[in-house]
């Protein structure tokens, strides 16, 4: 469990074991809670430099959980969450607040919404200049200089007629930019990015992604690409994590994953998504229903009661752990045989 | 429940014909439809799609006579079995409405009434509607077989909307839709707030009922995805405008609008190769004041100077597919792509 997700030639930038985010439920002062949500349940994955890993599921599975928890924006209940960081592996997990400074210049976030997101009464200048304040970089000339090098990576240019605007005056597209300008400026090794492109218009969201595309090339980031939408994901990402209630049950390479889905929640995930050509015919989803939450959940697999092909070995036995069933494939399913390799 | 609606198969039960609704504002006129014309027939199934304030909503409610107080008709005709619902009055308007014209709108799943049960809710809709009223007894047989028709336990009509997941809440939205029985529905954005698989299922029964009931849908969607698997013919709108229209599979296989050749260029999908996908460059037109001539120009990789100054006709281009562009012919093949 503890080895080889990202390639094996490269350190990871990103690893993360055992993650676990428990919400509790009915408790107050004097009053133990009644029961836990278990958001996030123990999960493990690595990302190597350079690397976007997309984490997709249906709304609830904890992926957004996931997310700002690496950026410690929520606390982890339990696990490890470690950043590379020259020659050591720094645990995100247990930093002191007060040396939280010296991580954020390490690790950013760009959220889901463009509208809210921004502060409405703060120029473009002010939102992207705030972490190269924070972090006292620079002179003011050369955060000047900064932030209107970065405005003109993000396409909007010429900066000087956006850096004394107010997102008000933006469209929705333009103030993404600003955010991901806001999320780069402190030139991080490793991004968060919660359905950067949910809100956006189709026409818009195709520029948005090249432009992150691009950025990552050109500043060498990392990636951890949060969304629903398995289409944008392939787009986006490298490698796919597949999270359900909790539990990371596939993650490989893309392509692997589309063309030879292996677990089942995977297979019925990737026959649903609508596909752009009325010619087309999908397979049946054989699943049915939306995902309830975890509430104190029964320690067997999590999918047992929707699987279609569940059998009672899998009503008596322990979540699967993640197997890697040949190519880097890995699974977290009793019932997927591995193949050679 | 059978209301006669004697209509001969083939003929339009609703026709849409240049309307032009504006929207008077603080800062002047906003043309938020203009000039559109569409046609639906007993049975079909027609998608509207398009980007945000591109109309399509606006045209929704238009059909319904549902527009904000501040919009305004500067002309055109919306035809439902042979009478301009423009010309009639309220009342004329409100036996129309639901009875023969009824609607699932976006994000319905959460205007239920929280306090009260959700059958009640259904029962008001269809005494309000239905004529002559239908007895308590009857109702709740209706509703009952309206919620297995959506497939949810009809024991769930006495439950409070809490009690409901989103996709339930939606299907029952569908259910009170149905329940005055109407020739038409017109679903905007109906699945766009619900994970996939719910999505799918709740897309599969629409069209499952459709076929059963003989019904017509008018389907608005941004996703195009949803509008390729579920109508059998399609319009494509741009700044108010309608710029493509034409049988669905026409439509995506041989788009001529270079709008619509762009959207589905940049639109990825999970099938098919991995590729590079073309970005539309720029952003829609401010409807307070939309450039001259093609409302499109301003971002048009194949724009002439006739462009810039005169206003493309919607054209058939044959086989019921129409294309308001001077140039179409210089669009490529789809699968040839936008080359630089």
């Amino acid at each position: 469990m503890t080895d080889v997700q990202a390639p094996a030639s490269t350190r990871p930038l990103i690893k993360v074991e055992g993650l676990e985010k428990l919400f509790p439920i009915g408790s107050s002062r004097f009053r133990a809670p009644d029961a836990y949500v278990h958001a996030v349940d123990g999960i493990d994955f690595e990302i190597a430099p350079g690397e976007s890993l997309g984490l997709v599921g249906e709304s609830g599975c904890g992926k957004s959980t996931t997310g700002r928890m690496l950026v410690r924006l929520m606390e982890p209940t339990a696990g490890s969450i470690l950043l590379q960081d020259g020659e050591e592996m720094l645990d995100i997990a247990a930093i002191e607040k007060r040396d939280m400074l010296r991580f954020r210049r390490r690790v950013q976030m760009i959220f889901q919404d463009p509208f809210e997101s921004l502060n409405p009464r703060r120029t473009v200048y002010d939102t992207v200049a705030e972490p190269l304040t924070v972090q006292r970089v620079g002179s003011v000339l050369e955060r000047e200089m900064r932030v209107a090098k970065l405005l003109d990576l993000v396409g909007l240019s010429p900066a000087d007629t956006f850096m004394f605007r107010y997102p008000h005056e933006l469209s929705g597209g333009q103030r993404q930019r600003v955010a991901i300008a806001r999320a780069l400026v402190l030139d991080p090794s490793f991004v968060v990015a919660d359905e950067p492109t949910s809100m956006l218009d189709v026409s818009i969201r195709i520029s948005i992604m090249d432009l992150m595309l691009s950025l990552a090339e050109e500043f060498g980031v990392s990636y951890l690409y949060i969304t629903h939408d398995l289409a944008v994901a392939r787009y986006m990402c490298d490698r796919i994590a597949v999270m359900y209630l909790g539990k990371i049950v596939e993650i490989t390479d893309t392509e692997e994953l589309l063309a030879n889905p292996l677990h089942p929640y995977t297979k019925a995930l990737l026959s649903a998504v609508p596909v752009p050509d009325p010619a087309y015919k999908r397979p049946d989803v054989l699943i049915k229903g939306g995902i309830a939450k975890a509430i104190n959940p029964p320690p067997v697999c999590r999918f047992v009661d929707r699987c279609p092909m569940a059998t009672d070995f899998c009503r008596t036995h322990d979540h699967p752990d993640l197997e890697d069933k040949g190519n880097r494939h890995f699974v977290a399913c009793h019932l997927v045989e591995s193949s050679a390799g | 429940m059978t209301i006669s609606k004697a209509v001969p198969n083939d003929a339009p039960i609703l026709e849409v014909r240049n309307v032009v609704m504006h929207y008077r504002t603080e800062k002047g006129d906003v043309s938020a439809i203009e000039n559109v014309s569409f046609s639906l027939k007993s049975g079909e199934s027609f998608g509207l799609v398009g980007e945000s304030g591109c109309g399509k909503t606006s045209m929704a409610m238009a059909l319904l006579q549902l527009q904000a107080e501040n919009a305004t008709f500067k002309g055109g005709e919306i035809v439902l079995n042979g009478e301009d619902m423009l010309k009639m009055t309220p009342a004329e308007v409100r036996s129309h409405r639901w009875s023969d014209i009824s609607m699932v709108f976006q994000g319905a799943m959460n205007a239920w009434n929280p306090v009260h049960r959700v059958g009640a809710q259904i029962k008001e809709a269809m005494d309000l509607h239905i004529r002559p009223q239908l007895s308590h007894t009857e109702s709740r047989e209706r509703i009952a077989s309206l919620f297995e028709m959506v497939g949810l336990d009809p024991e769930m009509m006495d439950r409070y909307p809490h009690e409901f997941s989103g996709g339930m809440r939606q299907r029952a939205i569908i259910a009170m839709a149905l329940s005055c029985d109407p020739q038409i529905i017109i679903a905007d954005e109906p699945t766009t707030a619900l994970d996939v698989i719910v999505q799918d299922q709740i897309l599969t029964e629409l069209k499952k009922i459709q076929h059963d009931l003989g019904m017509s849908i008018i389907y608005i969607s941004h996703d195009i995805a949803v509008i390729a698997e579920v109508t059998d013919r399609m319009g494509v709108m741009y700044a108010g405008k309608m710029v493509e229209t034409g049988p669905t599979i026409e439509v995506f296989h041989n788009p001529k609008h270079p709008y619509a050749f762009l959207l589905l260029s940049s639109t990825p999908s999970i099938t098919g190769p991995r590729r590079k996908l073309a970005p539309l460059e720029g952003e829609p037109p401010n409807l307070l004041d939309p450039p001259p001539g093609c409302r499109f120009h301003p971002r048009c990789p194949f724009v002439t100077d006739q462009c810039r100054t005169e206003e493309p006709p919607l054209a058939e281009i044959g086989g019921g597919h129409q294309v308001a562009c001077w140039n179409w012919e210089s669009v490529p093949p789809l699968s040839e792509g936008l080359r630089k």
